[in-house]
């Protein structure tokens, strides 16, 4: 129980460590000067301390969406599989428990948007309500097959039983299963081929412009469910397609776990320096891609058994 | 890890077919036969078959390398459209690429009875036969149309590797000639193209 609750305390706390890693290997792979890694907390520390304005135009759901954006998401983190051995997890949540609960975060990030009447903010909402409609039938699907292949529903069930007897003669459709994924992480947190996460260009940005009217710890808020969010999905690809390492001691396995998070930030951000950010007509293109190989897992799953 | 190179085969098959760029394309192919390769290199030392294993080296260095090296400078000379974008939509292609899929596994199975040991393999080189005959399909020009003829050869050779525990040598040797000379004759092609214009 104690390294449950203790796992949930340090995804929280490395989660803007992740993001400017990310962006600090970014720079680092373009020869900028990095970035220091703490730059999130230093943000998060100055953004609390700031006054907090809240438009005239706006109703109260400006007041109380933040809020609903990020508890989604924290409750997703305790659905987590377990990092090491013998941990406490719960294991009855399946692949629809997570992704609702990640599309309701999404629903409230989508009206705070709406919210505050700006044009750029109905702007945001709406790509980001096309994205994710594209992305949460993928996302349900990948998890699915690869429960399948755990041979549990539960995805916290699932992650055990892949680190207990990884799948070698399904390999196959885990691989298709790991590329979808890979997609959706990437589509999902609004990574460079879907979202640019640096710009405020208005022909580019979708989730910068639902936020673009908030501010002190309102967007304080935000900007951690953001990171939260990319620690689910990085935790959750690194213990459904990464499974080994679990039957070391506990601080062993723990440290693993950590690293693999880290080299996930540093396939995200290899990505986002090769490749340019695609046009919006055009994502759906690429979620099509994530959409076909989670189908195909499925199917290589089942009618193969490969 | 047979059935991950296996699987990374039919993946870089299936991104082929919605790329829109001719050098990307070219790419794609290269990393489908340098699988094949590893894929024919792995199979060779599992069941210790020496010419599998040249045949192997064979594909990394004439499939991975030479051809792709080849059309590239091909493309350059005879001022190739790089800009391919699928006849098929890319929403049409969604569904059709599974309901291929679906269909050839199905296919697959009254032969993969007859098969002991890896068979579903040869649903998966069946079905990506079909998808290269696809990535024909979905193209008008000429560049594309070629690599989807290449990447059939692909899924046959995998098919041939996979389905008989490796063929004799000196069928995959012709093969390869084979694929040389239709290499000599398209640029043959496009000499007598670029002369009658």
């Amino acid at each position: 129980m104690i390294t449950y609750l203790l796992t949930i305390v340090v995804l929280v706390l490395i989660a803007p460590l992740l993001l400017d890693f990310i962006k600090a290997f970014k720079m680092l792979l373009l020869y900028k000067r990095p970035v220091s890694l703490f730059q999130g907390y230093r943000n998060f520390a100055k953004l609390m301390q700031k006054e907090t304005v809240i438009s005239s135009e706006s109703s109260a759901i400006t007041r109380v969406a933040p809020f609903l954006v990020l508890s989604p998401l924290l409750v997703t983190l305790f659905f987590l599989p377990p990092v090491v051995q013998g941990a406490f997890y719960v294991s009855f949540v399946d692949a629809f428990t997570i992704t609702g609960l990640i599309a309701l975060s999404t629903f409230f990030l989508m009206l705070l948007g709406l919210d505050s009447a700006s044009a750029f903010g109905g702007m945001g909402s709406s790509r980001e309500a096309f994205i994710a409609a594209l992305v949460e039938p993928a996302m349900v699907l990948t998890v699915f097959s690869v429960s399948m292949m755990a041979g549990d529903l539960g995805v916290g069930q699932a992650g055990v039983n892949l680190a207990a007897h990884f799948p070698k003669e399904h390999m196959a459709s885990f691989l298709f299963a790991a590329i979808s994924f890979f997609i959706l992480l990437i589509a999902e947190n609004g990574r460079i081929p879907v979202d640019n996460p640096e710009t405020h260009l208005e022909l580019t940005m979708v989730h910068e412009a639902m936020i673009l009217d908030l501010t002190g710890v309102y967007l304080a808020i935000i900007e951690s469910a953001a990171s939260v969010k990319f620690v689910i999905f990085a935790s959750l690809f690194a213990s459904l397609f990464m499974p080994f390492g679990l039957q070391y001691a506990a601080p062993v396995a723990f440290g693993l776990f950590i690293v693999k998070l880290f080299v996930i930030a540093a396939a995200v951000a290899v990505i986002e320096v090769n490749t340019a950010k695609l046009r919006l007509f055009k994502v759906p293109n690429l979620l099509g891609i994530a959409i076909v190989f989670a189908f195909l897992s499925l199917i290589t799953f089942y009618v193969l058994g490969a | 890890m047979i059935d991950f190179l296996i699987g990374l085969f039919l993946a870089t098959l299936i991104v082929a077919l919605f790329t829109s760029r001719l050098y990307r394309l070219i790419l794609w192919y290269s990393m489908n036969s340098l699988i094949l390769g590893l894929l024919a290199l792995f199979m060779g030392t599992a069941l210790d078959d020496r010419a599998m294993l040249i045949t192997g080296i064979a594909t990394i260095l004439i499939k991975a390398i030479g051809i792709p090296y080849l059309l590239k400078n091909l493309g350059a000379k005879f001022h190739f459209v790089r800009q391919i974008q699928p006849e098929i939509k890319v929403q049409y292609a969604i569904i059709l690429i599974p309901a291929i899929l679906v269909f050839t596994f199905y296919l697959a199975e009254p032969i993969t009875h007859m098969i002991h040991g890896n068979a579903n393999y040869i649903a998966i080189s069946i079905s990506s036969l079909f998808l290269s005959l696809l990535l024909m399909m979905e193209h008008r020009n000429v560049a594309p149309k070629i690599i989807g003829f290449l990447s059939m050869e692909n899924a046959l050779f995998l098919l041939g590797i996979t389905a008989t525990d490796g063929m004799p040598m000196l069928v995959e040797l012709g093969i390869f000639f084979d694929l040389l000379m239709a290499i000599v004759v398209i640029n043959l092609l496009f000499h007598n193209e670029e002369a009658n214009l």
